[in-house]
Order: C-alpha cells, then structure tokens, then sequence
C-alpha cells in the first residue's frame, strides 16, 4: 500500500503541471488588468501603461508562463502584485481561517449526517425518513449565504449568544476560536449534510436488504447492532467517497460563508484576488486547492481498506 | 436565573475549569475603549499612497504620513509640518521652513532631504505635481530644516497643491523610501503622522492595525480635517475589511465593531432605529456619477449625439437607481463641479435642467448621422455604484433611438477595456460608467475626467482647445472672483462640448456606535479627535 500510495503521490505532479497550465492561460486570456485596478480610476491611460510595464504584465504569455514556472519548480509562488507580499505569506495567513472552519463544518456535518441518514433508512417510509428527506432538500435548496444571515439574525442579533463575524486564532483559546466557527460551520454544513444524509440513506437501504443482514436478524443480533456493526460498516464505502466529494463543495461554499461571517481565509483570498486580478495569487491559490483535492481523493482511496478487506492496492 | 445569568455562570464556570490554555484572553473595558475598530469602504490591498491612489489607500496613508500642509473644512491649506514660508516677490521661488522636532516612526528626524525626495517622487504622479515640475527650475535642500523650490513662471496653488486631500497627497516619507521609482511599490510604511503602520498585523484583505505614535507633536491650533493640531485619543484603531454590508450592519449593532465607513442606503433605516447608532452623512462633497462617452468612435464623435444623451438622461432616476428613494442622499446635478463649494458654477447646465425632451434628442440624434448603429456600453455589475448608472440609462437612451449594447462585466473588465482606442468589433467601447469623489470636483486641480486634451485625457479621449484654456485660466485665477469666473466659463464650456455626462450627485451615510465621539464630516474618516468610552 505504501507503494501504491508513493505512486499516487508522484501522480501528483503531472496533474499539478497540467492545472498550472490551464490555470495560467485562463487568467492570461481572460479581460481585465491589474494595472488598470491599481492605477485608481482617475489614472490616466499612460500612467495605467507605466505600472502594466513595471509589473511586466506586458511581456509576451511564453516569457511570463516560464518565468513562472521556473519560479514554481523552486517553491516560490511569486508576490503578490498589490500587496507586494509572497504568494506564500498571504496563504500562510489565511490558511488557518479555511481550515478550521473545512474541519469543525466536516465533522459537524458527518456526526450528524450519518445517523440522520441511517435512522432515515431503518424508519423507512415514517414520518422520520419524510422530515430527514425533507430536511435534505431544504439543505440543498437554501443558499449557504441565506442559512448565514439567518443564524446570524437569531444567535448573533436577538439572542447574543455568539459573534457575527470574525475569526479568532486557536492560539488565542479553543472557546474564543470555536465560537467564531459554529454558525458559519452551520451555515456551510447544510449543503453537506444533506447530500451525506441522502446518500448513508440510499446506501443503507440497499445493505438493509441484503441476505446477511437477514441472518444476522435470525441470529439474533440486536437493531443497533444490525445498523451501525453490519450495515453502515458494508455501506460506508459510498459514503466515504461522497464525504471525499464535499471536499470540493466545502472549498466552494467557504468562500461564500467566509464573506458573509468575514472570516478571514483563503475562500475570500481568492475572490479578492480575482476581482483584482492579482494574478499569481490565484495560481497560487488554484494550485494549492487542487493540490488539497488530490490529497484528499488519495485519502479516501486509502480509507476504503478499512471499510473493505477486499480491496486491496 | 435568566438566561444572561446562566451564560455568565456557566462562563465563569468554564474559566475557572478549564485549562489556561482553553479560556478566552481577557480584554479589559480600558483596552477595549483604548481601541477603535473601524470598518473601511474597501480593502486596503496596498499601502503605497503613490503607486497606489485609491480612496482607501489615501485614507489609510492620512494616519501614517504627514503633509506639509493640511486642508481645513474651509478648503483652505493651512500649515502642517511647514514651520514657516517665503515667496519672492515674483512668485518663482518658494523657501519652506520645517517645524522643528518632527519624527518619524523610526526615530530618525524629518529633514529636509526627506522633504525633496518625497516631493520629487509625488510629481511624477500627481497632475498639479506635474504641472509643478513642469515649470520647476529646482527642488534642493538649503539646511537640515529648509528646502527650496524655485519655478520659471509663478504657481499660486502651490500651498493648495502641498495639502490638497486629493490622491495622491503629497505625503512625507523618509528619503530612502521615498528614493522608490513612482511606477514601482515602496517596501518600507514609515511616516511621521500620528499613527504607526503595525505591519506584522496586516491581513490585506481583512485587518489593518494603526497604533498612536507616542512621539508625534500635534500643533497647537483645533484639527480641522488634515490641518491643525491631530490629537490621537485611542491606542489602536483596528480596520476590519468586511465585503458583506448585512454583516457590516450586523456587526455594528451587535458591538463587535465602532465605525462603520459607508453603510449603504439600503440598511441605513435599520440602523437609524437602532438607539446605539448615530448617523450622518459623511463626506459632504459626497460624489458626482459619471457617464462617460468615447470621442473617438462614432456615434459620440459628434457632439450632436453627445448633446442627445445629455438631452436624453433623467437625472433623477439614474440617482434614485444608484442612492436609493432617501432624497436627502442626491440632487441633480446641472455642472461638472460639486454642488455646496465656494466656486460651484451651473452656466450651461441648463440642458439638464426640467423635463427630458425625448423628440429633440432623437431629432439630434438622426442629426448627427447616427443611423442605429451598436452602441457598445460597459456596466460593472460588481459596483452598485455602476449598475445603477448603466441600468437606467440603458433604457433612457434607447428611447431616443440609440442601439445599446449591454454589456454587464465587472469593474477589473470594464478598467482594461476602457483603455481599448479600437473599433467596438475590435474590443473598442462607446459608454463606461463611473463617478468622481465630490472632493476631486471642487475645482479643476485634482480632476483628471474634466481635461480635454484628446489622447493625454481621461478615458474617453474628449478633446477641446477651449475647455483646455479655460481650466487654465482657474489655475492662473490669484482671487476668489477671478477663480469664479473661470469656473463659470470653464463648466458651460464642458457642456458645450459634452466633455461627459454628469448622471448626478449622491452621497453616503456614514455610521457609528455612539460610545465613539468625534466623528468629522470630511472627504475622509479622520481618526484624529475620535475617542471611545
């Protein structure tokens, strides 16, 4: 396995050269100048041409793309153009943020998916399985920024128990760190429970019917034995890949709750930069959210051994 | 028990189980009014107020670097570091003395040579800065505390040029950073304002820290906007970058934050119902909308279509699009200039004036040989600001025949294609929207979008002799009547030519918890004076 997971590892670097690539000619194609942004809008034409020179934004794509890329090759994500800043730094800063809040959102979403989604299949048909996949369907229709100014309104407005927005360091205490993440860990987690819950519930219904578990029933096994040892065991396979899915929803989603929390990380980084256009900031930031996806779906190959001694890499 | 009770003893229970490392820092009440924490209108992306001359960033600089003259709510300059100035009675040679005992953050004095540097690199960039240089014969030190300037021909802005608050500002840095290229970003933030740049706090994109600067020497005169004595009454003002205004709102009544730069319109009368928060409008220029036509392509290489829009725009509800249905918030505008200022004119506004007439626009229009052709229009859809404008005059000018071409992008898009000189089939354009701080619109020494010199002009490339002469003649203005004139002349000149189209002039609220005293009206947030209990 470990072979294998080298293997995948190595795989890596030919997917991250081929997004390198994309990533850079999109923003080159794309309209839109960093130096026009810069300028300020009373700026006159020459003086936008001036700073396009002096940031070498006029330079031909292959002389910018290799000297990009040479730059990358040795580790460097280059500086940011407005803020003068390395790439490395301003991910630095803003990467606890987006973490913490992936994290608590992830396990939030799968300590409450899972048994949503098991009780659903076992009640199926009652009034529970209705208001689980009723709940589903809200999950996935109420916009992640609607759930955001609602839990804002309650906890934060009329009731006083949490903070609007903001984000404080873990450094600086769990409570004050935790409490800043709860409802944009909410807010960001609908969408993900949702799609968890639908997912343990169809799984499950099919393991349900299988002939093991009928044994298992005239064994004698108990129903929490039944659902969560036999069942959610031989469903989890499923599962896990979907939770490996999210992964990428919960990028996309962190942007949109980091901006209506003001939370500081990379989702709002990346917005910033684009309406900006701050081009090597997001390359760097593209680079390193498909690095994470990578990672990420090797992790989930990996934990399929553990849910089934059958496969084997 | 009630439930803040319960909160409070199961907090209090939670600190005195919990390991130190799981309890909250404790902020005393001291600290937390020792701190102001202030919401800006924008990110503050860099923090070069000459490389850089957005609003925010000059609003930023204000703090951490002084002038050599501030501009007071009379819009008059007044001394600020200068200690003192002679000017020969030719008006060629200006001799500034410093005030003695000014510092910058680093400890070093401020001389003299710190002076020219900074001088130098401003006037590569700032158009009255130019206009300086242009007529410069030298810039050199005579000692440690003086500096001269000498010219080929009198300048009398040059004391309104030093402390204008238009960006960029001449602001004062130590001369090895101010040795930077003007094109290229300084790396070094050191000023000798009354605030210090805490760099190592600085999250572009969410947090800017200032703290006060124990060693400045505030002057003895009261502060009026950038001029007079800048007493510091916090420690520290947090900027808090928030993109979301509901969170902004939310924030500001729920405490987290003090100040809140520009709500918009729309949540100001749930802010207005809350009992903590005070309100006023901020800046009293507020700002003048812009739309902006290209003179280079038809069918707006002819000023008879130029007159047609301007014929054509109501005013009123482009500015009930862009400020919302509180009247107090816009006016029409029949001038190029900000209405309420000592020199505003209105000669040859009068086609904006009364009710729009639709028939003779169209009757121009066909005039003019426009047989309905694309007419190619950038809206930012990223700017309410811009929407606003586009939305309402694209239906505007489509009953007066014009085939408008929406094109909804965002600001980063319309900011590089705006500069495309080609045809519409070749990326070229036909009408921008923008608007111009009421601040840069007193007078024609700061605004670039009224100057008619066809390719060194603003976007849109106007170009006119006439206009031209007559914003020199304010510059050459020495009295008050002289300015007013030339400011009559200058404004019915535009329009004759329809150097753009003003769409009207709107301001913002700006908003606070009432524990914060001190806030000015002015063209920019002055954390001077402010205080917190």
């Amino acid at each position: 396995m470990f072979a294998y997971a080298l293997r995948r590892v190595v795989a890596t670097i030919p997917v991250m050269a081929i997004v390198a690539l994309f990533v850079f000619s999109l923003l080159y194609i794309s309209p839109g100048d960093p130096a026009a942004v810069i300028a300020g809008d009373q700026a006159t034409p020459a003086d936008v041409e001036r700073i396009r020179q002096s940031l070498g934004l006029d330079r031909p794509y292959l002389v910018r793309f290799g000297d990009w890329a040479w730059h990358i090759i040795q580790g460097d994500l280059g500086v940011s153009i407005f803020t003068n800043l390395p790439v490395s730094t301003m991910i630095a800063q803003r990467i606890e943020p987006t973490l913490s809040l992936m994290v608590i959102t992830l396990i939030l979403a799968v300590s409450i998916a899972v048994p949503m989604g098991v009780v659903a299949a076992w009640k199926q048909g009652t009034w529970i399985d209705r208001a689980v996949m009723g709940f589903a369907v809200l999950g996935f229709s109420v916009p992640v920024f609607v759930v955001g100014y609602l839990l804002a309104y309650i906890f934060a407005l009329e009731l006083d128990w949490l903070p609007v927005q903001g984000y404080t360091p873990f450094a600086r205490g769990v409570w004050p760190w935790f409490q800043n993440l709860i409802l944009p860990a909410i807010a960001l987690g609908g969408v993900y429970i949702a799609l968890i819950a639908r997912i343990t519930r169809a799984t499950m219904l099919e393991v349900l019917q299988q002939d093991y578990i009928r044994t298992a029933r005239a064994k004698g096994v108990g129903q929490k034995g039944i659902l969560f040892l036999h069942a959610l065991k031989n469903a989890a396979v499923p599962i896990v890949t979907v939770v490996g899915i999210g992964v990428a929803l919960l990028i996309g989603g962190a942007v949109v709750t980091e901006s209506v929390f003001a939370i500081p990380g990379l989702g709002r980084l990346t917005v910033d930069a684009i309406l900006r256009r701050d081009y090597p900031v997001i390359q760097g930031v593209i680079l390193l959210f498909s690095f994470v996806y990578v990672l990420v779906n090797l992790l989930i190959d990996l934990l399929y051994t553990l849910f089934d001694p059958r496969i084997r890499y | 028990m009630d439930r803040r009770s319960f909160l409070k003893t199961g907090s209090g229970l939670a600190a005195l189980t919990l390991p130190a490392g799981l309890s909250a820092p404790a902020l005393s009440q001291g600290a937390a009014a020792r701190t102001l924490r202030f919401v800006p209108q924008a990110n503050l992306a860099n923090f070069d107020p000459i490389w850089g001359t957005q609003y925010v960033v000059r609003n930023a600089a204000a703090m951490v670097w002084d002038t050599l003259y501030g501009l007071d709510d009379k819009l008059q300059p007044q001394r600020q570091m200068v200690e003192s100035e002679q000017v020969s009675p030719d008006g060629l040679t200006w001799t500034f003395q410093l005030r003695s005992g000014l510092k910058f953050h680093d400890g070093t004095p401020v001389l003299s040579k710190d002076v020219v540097a900074s001088l130098a690199r401003w006037s590569a960039r700032d158009p009255m800065g130019q206009m300086i240089k242009a007529l410069q014969n030298e810039l050199v030190t005579v000692d440690d505390s003086t500096f001269r300037w000498s010219l080929k021909a009198p300048y009398p802005k040059m004391l309104y040029a030093l402390g204008k608050v238009n960006s960029p500002c001449s602001f004062i840095m130590p001369e090895r950073i101010a040795k930077t290229d003007p094109f290229q970003q300084i790396t070094e933030f050191v000023g000798s304002g009354p605030y210090r740049f805490v760099r190592n706090e600085w999250v572009p994109g969410a947090k800017a820290v200032f703290e006060k600067f124990a060693d400045y020497q505030p002057r003895s005169e009261p502060a009026s906007w950038t001029a007079g004595g800048k007493r510091v009454m916090v420690d520290r003002v947090e900027w808090v970058v928030m993109p979301d205004a509901a969170t902004a709102a939310a924030a500001l009544q729920n405490g987290e934050v003090d100040w809140w730069e520009q709500p918009i319109s729309d949540l100001m009368p749930l802010l207005k119902r809350n009992r903590n928060i005070a309100s006023d409008i901020g800046d009293p220029f507020g700002n003048i909308g812009t739309l902006r036509m290209n003179h280079l392509l038809p069918p707006f290489n002819d000023v008879r279509a130029r007159r047609a829009v301007l014929m054509a725009v109501d005013q009123a509800d482009v500015m009930r699009a862009v400020a919302g249905d509180d009247d107090t918030l816009w006016r029409r505008l029949p001038s190029f200039f900000t209405p309420g200022t000592p020199i505003y004119p209105e000669e040859g506004g009068d086609i904006m004036k009364g009710p729009r007439n639709i028939e003779a626009a169209k009757k121009l229009l066909a005039e003019s040989g426009y047989k309905g052709e694309p007419v190619v229009m950038l809206v930012a859809q990223d700017q309410p600001i811009t929407k606003g404008q586009g939305d309402v005059t694209s239906e505007q000018l489509r009953k007066i025949g014009l085939n408008i071409d929406y094109v909804a992008t965002d600001w980063g898009t319309v900011g590089s294609r705006r500069a495309v000189k080609s045809p519409t089939s070749q990326g070229g354009w036909n009408i921008f929207f923008s608007w111009h701080a009421g601040v840069d619109c007193i007078n024609p020494a700061a605004y670039t979008a009224i100057r008619t010199n066809g390719e060194g002009a603003w976007f849109g490339w106007p170009k006119s002799d006439t206009v031209e002469a007559k914003r020199d003649a304010w510059f050459a203005a020495a009295t008050l009547e002289q300015e007013k004139a030339a400011m009559a002349e200058l404004n019915k000149a535009a329009f004759d030519d329809v150097v753009f189209c003003p769409t009207g002039f709107f301001s913002s609220y700006t908003a606070w918890r009432r524990n914060v005293s001190g806030v000015v009206k002015g063209p920019l947030p002055f954390f001077w004076g402010v205080s917190k209990s």
